[in-house]
């Protein structure tokens, strides 16, 4: 339990960026999530917000960090939908609070750990996102276990390649 | 206590923001009379405001990329579409020229078609105002089939207004905001439709499901339904005006959860997953619009104009055969006479009756004597009565005798058999 708050013994690096980078770096997701649909068409097997949520709650390893940025992250997807607003919330919250909280205790520049973390947390966000939408809200809704194992798969890959390069703005001492 | 949230703060924050997402979602979601949960069709306040703040900060970025893309992508394409232009150009001006004469028999069909409507009390909504609008964006998730446009209410756009393509529906605005509007598809699993099965006249509602595909739902199975049949919208969801292109079947499964029903999966019409273009239908009216008026007139205009010159070159075609037939026909010219006297040239009325000539010595007999005696028969036979000519003209009485010996009356026969006879 001592790892949910106590950032006293963290003693690994923290990764630090520009502060430009923190604003852009997630409207960008936001606007790419939004734009490239359009562009390629039905399978959308990637989720750019829930990754940049991820990548900045592991580099900043901060639990709370985390939490608010998934928050937004979400709100600001459902608000683009047109259903309730909250369901992306409420599943990239709990992503974001525990990929800050595993930052803590591992060491995230390895990059089998960055896929593998991905992957699972891209999972555990879908599976919230059924959860509180058939259980907790019990609105109708269709799920295909097959699209998000893609979905899954597309984060990873995306993290990949994008962790890398998002690792070389950062701002070393 | 302070201590203790100093202490686990991260988990505090974690809690009180899951706990308020919760109590968020918990007044979106209403209650309905059959214990089903559902979302407010309509936004509460706070829950529009959310959308348009999201909306305010991310199209800006969004249109911005979408229109450079629209910039490199037409300065590309027109570099290369400049080359056949001309030809194409010229090519759409006959199609149009033919098509507009086409539409002129359509529309008297259609106005006809409306007038009967009319007459029998039925009022037909036909597009009237549409508005072209950008595709520049979307929900950015495959669980909610909704699409951003370029234009808002202050073009006019009102929720629940018709999107379209010229392939078919598309969906219908679901947000509207100042310049931006948010389409809700009809492949999501919220959208519904009202259609019909062009052929079989089976209507039918018309869903979405997860995997964003169109199907008629819960319709009695019929072996009548095939693939490949049209689907058009029925009209009477107030939503989309009746006849426009929905899609073709594509296959038909049993429903899984009643029996004897059947799901008619679709192939949509328009091309839902790359839309660039959309045209929202801001009013409908049972009447024909400027355009199609401006149209109509046009080509019934052309119409007349081309029967004009039709006729003119049949007269002329006409005049040059008859020449050709005079010229050929031996009787009809006179080689003594001067050409204006020739009897093609004769300007005088062919029906007229000619004038006999006149006796050197005229007698009783005569047709000018005629005139001034009435031949009156003392005796008529009963053939005579049927036979015997009943005028009194002088050319009549003249001609009809010597051809007809026994209608001559007793007081005309001439008294030695080589009474001479008038020849006109």
């Amino acid at each position: 339990m001592s790892w949910f708050g106590n950032d006293s013994r963290r003693d690994v690096e923290v990764h630090r960026y520009p502060l430009l980078i923190y604003v852009l770096l997630p409207l960008a997701a936001l606007v790419l999530q939004a734009w490239l649909p359009r562009i390629i068409g039905p399978y959308i097997w990637f989720d750019l917000p829930l990754v940049v949520t991820i990548y900045f709650a592991l580099g900043r390893r901060n639990p709370m960090q985390g939490t608010l940025l998934g928050m937004a992250m979400g709100l600001f997807e459902d608000a683009l939908s047109h259903r309730a607003i909250g369901i992306n919330g409420l599943a990239k919250t709990i992503a974001g609070f525990l990929a800050g909280s595993v930052g803590i205790r591992i060491e995230v520049d390895n990059q089998t750990i960055r896929l593998l973390l991905g992957f699972a947390l891209s999972w555990l966000s879908s599976a919230i996102y059924l959860f509180v939408n058939r259980f907790l809200l019990g609105l109708p809704m269709e799920w295909n276990w097959l699209t998000e194992l893609f979905r899954a798969v597309g984060n990873t890959l995306i993290v990949l390649v994008l962790f890398p390069l998002l690792d070389r703005m950062q701002v070393r001492d | 206590m302070e201590s203790f949230i100093v202490r686990y703060r991260n988990l505090v924050v974690l809690l009180v923001v899951l706990v308020a997402q919760i109590v968020g979602l918990a007044v979106q979601v209403r209650r309905t009379n059959n214990g089903q949960s559902t979302l407010d069709p309509v936004d509460q306040k706070g829950v529009r405001l959310i959308r348009l703040w999201a909306n305010a900060v991310i199209s800006p970025p969004e249109q911005l990329i979408h229109s450079t893309k629209l910039g490199v992508v037409n300065l590309w394409t027109n570099y290369f579409a400049l080359w056949s232009v001309r030809q194409q150009n010229q090519d759409l001006q006959k199609t149009i020229d033919r098509l507009r004469l086409e539409q002129a028999s359509l529309l008297e069909d259609a106005k006809q078609g409306q007038r009967l409507q009319t007459m029998l009390g039925f009022e037909q909504k036909y597009i009237y105002t549409t508005i072209p609008a950008q595709v520049y964006g979307s929900a950015g998730s495959d669980r909610s089939h909704v699409f951003y446009i370029d234009k808002g209410s202050s073009d006019g756009l009102k929720p629940d207004m018709a999107v379209i393509t010229a392939d078919g529906i598309v969906g219908k605005v679901r947000d509207v905001f100042s310049h931006t509007a948010q389409v809700l598809e009809i492949n999501d699993a919220t959208s519904g439709a009202g259609v019909i099965l062009e052929s079989t006249r089976i209507r039918g509602i018309l869903r979405g499901d997860a995997l964003g595909r169109l199907a008629i739902v819960s319709i009695m199975a019929d072996q009548r339904i095939q693939p490949g049949e049209r689907v058009l919208t029925a009209g009477g969801d107030m939503v989309f005006p009746r006849g426009l292109a929905v899609g073709v079947v594509e296959k038909v499964v049993r429903d899984p959860d009643r029996d004897g029903f059947i799901n008619v999966i679709l192939k949509p019409a328009a091309h839902l997953d790359r839309l660039d273009e959309v045209m929202v239908i801001t009013s409908t009216e049972p009447r024909f619009s400027t355009q199609q008026q401006q149209d109509l007139a046009t080509s019934e205009s052309e119409k007349g104009s081309e029967a004009a010159a039709i006729k003119d070159q049949a007269i002329k075609d006409q005049m040059k055969a008859s020449e050709m037939m005079g010229e050929k026909l031996p009787g009809l010219t006179d080689p003594n006479l001067p050409a204006d006297k020739q009897p093609l040239n004769d300007s005088t009325p062919p029906n007229s009756v000619p004038q006999p000539p006149q006796p050197l010595h005229p007698d009783r007999f005569s047709p000018s004597a005629a005139t001034v005696t009435e031949v009156k028969p003392k005796e008529t036979t009963k053939d005579d009565t049927e036979t015997k000519p009943r005028t009194k003209s002088p050319s009549a009485t003249a001609v009809a005798h010597p051809r007809n010996g026994a209608a001559q009356p007793e007081a005309a026969k001439p008294k030695t058999p080589a009474a001479p006879r008038r020849n006109p």
